[in-house]
């Protein structure tokens, strides 16, 4: 597989949620097309009810699609066999709160049918890189706080060592020091060549850890491209260079009047993803079916 | 009461049949109904749908990993144990402290009281364990989705067989596992129970059944006599005349013999005085050994009727007739095997009653720990019938609805339901079926009336055919269970006979694993896990 081969592919994807007689309730998604690279971590984001969830849980086959075609790592989202390359943290960790993390880790790692010696070591691994403390190891879940569990939640995504991980607000529930940790992981996982898709609510942790992202609204994708041209102000040139003096500054100015150019102030552009966020939501409560730019092309 | 230890019988080439017939309707109803499923859910695409799953279960089954089946075993076992259901262990403890407080503490007891005993503590683990698993299977997998704990395991390589089948073993062996600490501890009690002069009460005797036929008082065949009893289980035969009782016993050879060589015959037979006599006195029969093919014949001397307690007639197997010593075997027993025996009543105007189990070959007995153990394997395949029904019913339904639903089907798999319903389908009842009962109720018409043939009459016909249908799918449907309970020979002191209780339970419960599995996996498959 080569580094631009998609791992992801979605094509016209759309969910409708039916009620019990089957007549149409909610449309949660509607005609998403996107792909997703390998070796990338890719950020999915969207206020509540936009779709993102909906969309990791027809990747996953929790859910089944009204319409439209799913490829994950060349199989179809339907087909268990792709599960043994995916490791999957879902939005809150809905472990068996009965088993301590060892008991944790080894089932999972069975379900992986991993041998005894397998499930040892990488348990261990596992929960070092996750940081739980080791006192806490032997301990039922059901006593763990919130970012324990998380931690735990994280260490049974990754007992497979998975291509593939797909982490469902990763973020949430930690505190700033988990936070950094979870990010350094992240990195750390597209280092080894790993496919991340991860949905947040937290955007700055969406900005620090993302190459690419694409924003949902109503079930509809509206933006997507990589973080830094997206967050990048088109009309505006920005000229990064060491600490100049003020009579130096005086003339970099004087040099641009000349040229025409309005200086606006001699700083970094202040644009950040969640401005570019609220930019999109608004726009898109505003003119329902407008899409700004995707992949850094216009669209109606 | 009366215990016919023979009304289950079943011969294997019959009992193969009619497990692939058992199997084959639940598939095809498991089949039908998924079918029918998806034509609603998905419309059209349900169709090719349907042929997908079943082509998917058929590439699972081949990549089923016993290692992950074994995981979602242990969890199902950790779940149980670390939420405390086996705290039943402590309600079976207190019941067995201060049973014996209840029931009786002599120094010899009759084996009636043993009866009670053996009844009492299969029953009490019957009803013990039964509810705990039931809850255990229903619960299971709607809790998993309730708790979305599900996600963890679909989103992993698990085939949605694997969670069905993890769930069915696991629920199956807490069951046998608490099955075996009650039916230990139980044993034990009994043993202790029993005074030790009353230990030899205590016995799995193996009876060697055989047909009967009733030859009336003029010689010729006829039923016996119903002396007025409106419960007509045992047919009598009158004293001093041609009236005979006759039994045929086959494949009797050497082995039948006791220790000594001597034949023994164990009978059960009841007693009816047409007049009082002398009370005193028993009523009398003589035993007839008959081989029709060389003419040699046998007849004991009279012996008495031990009336409410069964007898044991030793026959020798060196027998004299007129000075002339014949061989049991060799010179009664036919080329074929068979044995004819012949009860004849010796008194004048009074009668000997006996149906086809009170009278048999008594063979060696096996220890009573035998037919104990045999009695609890009973129980245990009814704990893995219920744990694969309620497994499969928890796929489909909320844990609540799955274990009423579960409970209902048990209900109805017994003798008494299984016998009404083929009543209703026989078309034996007066009054004929649902629509025509009610427009007889309507119309004052009583049931013996035959309906005029106008075209109504074949729509109420019509209408109450479908219904039966309808009744004969869901008779495949739930189990037959009445062979599972192996209780009553244990109770009255017999071994439980492999060909009467056994196989057909061991039948039973096969029958149902394939269609429960398919089930299970259907639902599982053709439903969103997401959605609650």
């Amino acid at each position: 597989m080569s580094q631009s081969e998609a791992v992801i592919e979605i094509r016209n994807l759309s969910k409708v949620y039916r009620d019990f007689w089957g007549r149409p309730k909610v449309k949660a998604l509607n005609a998403l097309s996107l792909d997703i690279r390998k070796g990338e971590v890719f950020g999915l984001l969207g206020p509540n009810g936009s779709g993102k969830t909906t969309t990791m849980k027809l990747l996953l086959g929790l859910l089944f699609p009204t319409e439209g075609e799913i490829t994950i790592l060349g199989k179809s989202a339907a087909d268990v066999s792709k599960n043994e390359r995916i490791g999957y943290l879902p939005e809150e960790s809905y472990l068996y709160r009965f088993l301590n993390a060892y008991e944790t880790l080894d089932f999972y790692g069975r379900l992986f049918d991993m041998s005894a010696a397998e499930r040892k070591e990488r348990s261990e691994k596992l929960l070092d890189l996750v940081k739980l403390a080791p006192q806490a190891r032997r301990r039922q879940l059901k006593e763990y706080s919130k970012g324990m569990t998380r931690r735990i939640g994280v260490a049974q995504a990754l007992i497979n060592d998975p291509d593939l991980v797909m982490l469902d607000e990763p973020t949430s529930g930690l505190d700033p020091l988990g936070n950094r940790d979870m990010k350094d992981l992240i990195l750390d996982l597209k280092k080894q060549g790993k496919t991340v898709l991860m949905c947040s609510h937290l955007l700055a942790d969406v900005q620090d850890v993302c190459d690419r992202i694409a924003i949902l609204y109503g079930g509809e994708l509206k933006v997507m491209g990589r973080v830094d041209e997206l967050l990048k102000a088109q009309d505006e040139t920005q000229i990064l260079s060491s600490k100049l003096s003020d009579a130096a500054v005086k003339d970099v100015q004087e040099v641009l009047k000349k040229h025409g150019a309005n200086v606006l102030k001699i700083d970094h552009p202040t644009a950040n993803l969640e401005d570019l966020f609220l930019k999109t939501v608004q726009e898109s409560r505003e003119r329902p079916g407008h899409r700004t730019v995707i992949e850094g092309k216009s669209a109606s | 009461m009366y215990f016919d230890p023979n009304e289950n019988l079943i011969y294997p080439l019959y009992a193969l049949s009619n497990w692939v017939l058992t199997t084959g309707g639940l598939m095809f109803v498991v089949l039908f109904v998924s079918l029918a499923n998806l034509l609603v859910t998905r419309g059209k695409s349900g169709v090719g749908v349907f042929f997908a799953e079943i082509r998917g279960m058929i590439s699972d089954v081949f990549s089923i990993s016993p290692r992950r089946i074994w995981a979602l075993t242990r969890l199902t076992f950790m779940e149980a144990y670390r939420r405390k259901a086996l705290a039943v262990f402590v309600v079976f403890a207190v019941m067995f402290m201060f049973a014996g407080w209840f029931m009786g503490d002599t120094q010899e007891i009759t084996p009636d009281q043993v009866k009670v005993y053996v009844s009492f503590v299969l029953t009490s683990i019957s009803w013990l364990t039964l509810p705990v698993v039931l809850i255990l299977c229903c619960f299971g997998i709607p809790e998993d989705i309730r708790l979305r704990s599900i996600h963890t395991i679909v989103t992993k390589p698990a085939r949605r067989i694997e969670i069905v089948l993890g769930r069915m073993i696991g629920v199956s062996m807490i069951g046998v596992l608490v099955l075996l600490v009650m039916g230990t501890v139980g044993y034990i009690w009994i043993v202790r129970q029993t005074p030790e002069r009353s230990q030899k009460f205590l016995v799995c005797r193996v009876p060697q059944y055989g047909g009967i036929k009733f030859i009336n008082r003029d010689g010729d065949e006829g039923t016996g006599v119903n002396v007025g009893d409106i419960w007509a289980f045992r047919n009598y035969i009158e004293g001093a005349t041609k009236a005979r009782a006759v039994w045929q016993f086959r494949n009797v050879d050497e082995s039948v013999l006791d220790a000594d060589g001597n034949l023994q015959l164990e009978n059960s037979f009841s007693a009816f005085r047409s007049y009082k006599g002398d009370m005193t006195r028993s009523l009398f029969y003589d035993i007839k050994f008959y081989n029709p093919e060389n003419g040699v014949s046998y007849t004991t001397d009279p012996q008495p009727v031990n009336e409410f307690r069964s007898k044991l007639d030793k026959i020798p197997r060196k027998l004299t007739v007129d000075d002339v010593q014949y061989d049991l075997i060799k010179d009664l027993v036919t080329k074929n095997k068979f044995l004819h025996v012949e009860i004849a009543c010796i008194d004048r105007e009074q009668y000997i009653g006996m149906a086809r189990p009170d009278l048999f070959i008594r063979m060696p007995n096996r220890p009573f720990w035998v037919g104990y153990w045999k009695a609890v394997l009973g129980i245990g395949l009814i704990v893995v019938l219920v744990s694969m029904i309620g497994v499969a019913a928890s796929t489909i339904v909320k844990g609540p609805i799955a274990t009423v639903l579960t409970f209902v089907l048990y209900v109805l798999s017994g003798k008494n339901s299984h016998q009404f319903m083929d009543a209703l389908m026989s078309g034996d009842f007066k009054g004929g079926g649902v629509l025509e009962s009610i427009y007889r109720l309507v119309t004052h018409m009583n049931p013996t009336t035959d309906l005029p043939e106008t075209p109504a009459f074949y729509v109420v016909k019509g209408f109450d055919l479908i219904l039966t249908s309808f009744l004969w799918l869901c008779k495949q449907v739930i189990p037959r269970l009445q062979s599972f309970n192996m209780t009553e020979f244990v109770a009255n002191g017999f071994d439980v006979p492999f060909n009467v209780s056994i196989l057909p339970s061991l039948l039973v419960t096969t029958a149902f694993i394939i269609p429960c599995v398919m089930l299970g996996y259907f639902a599982l498959r053709v439903r969103e896990l997401e959605s609650k």
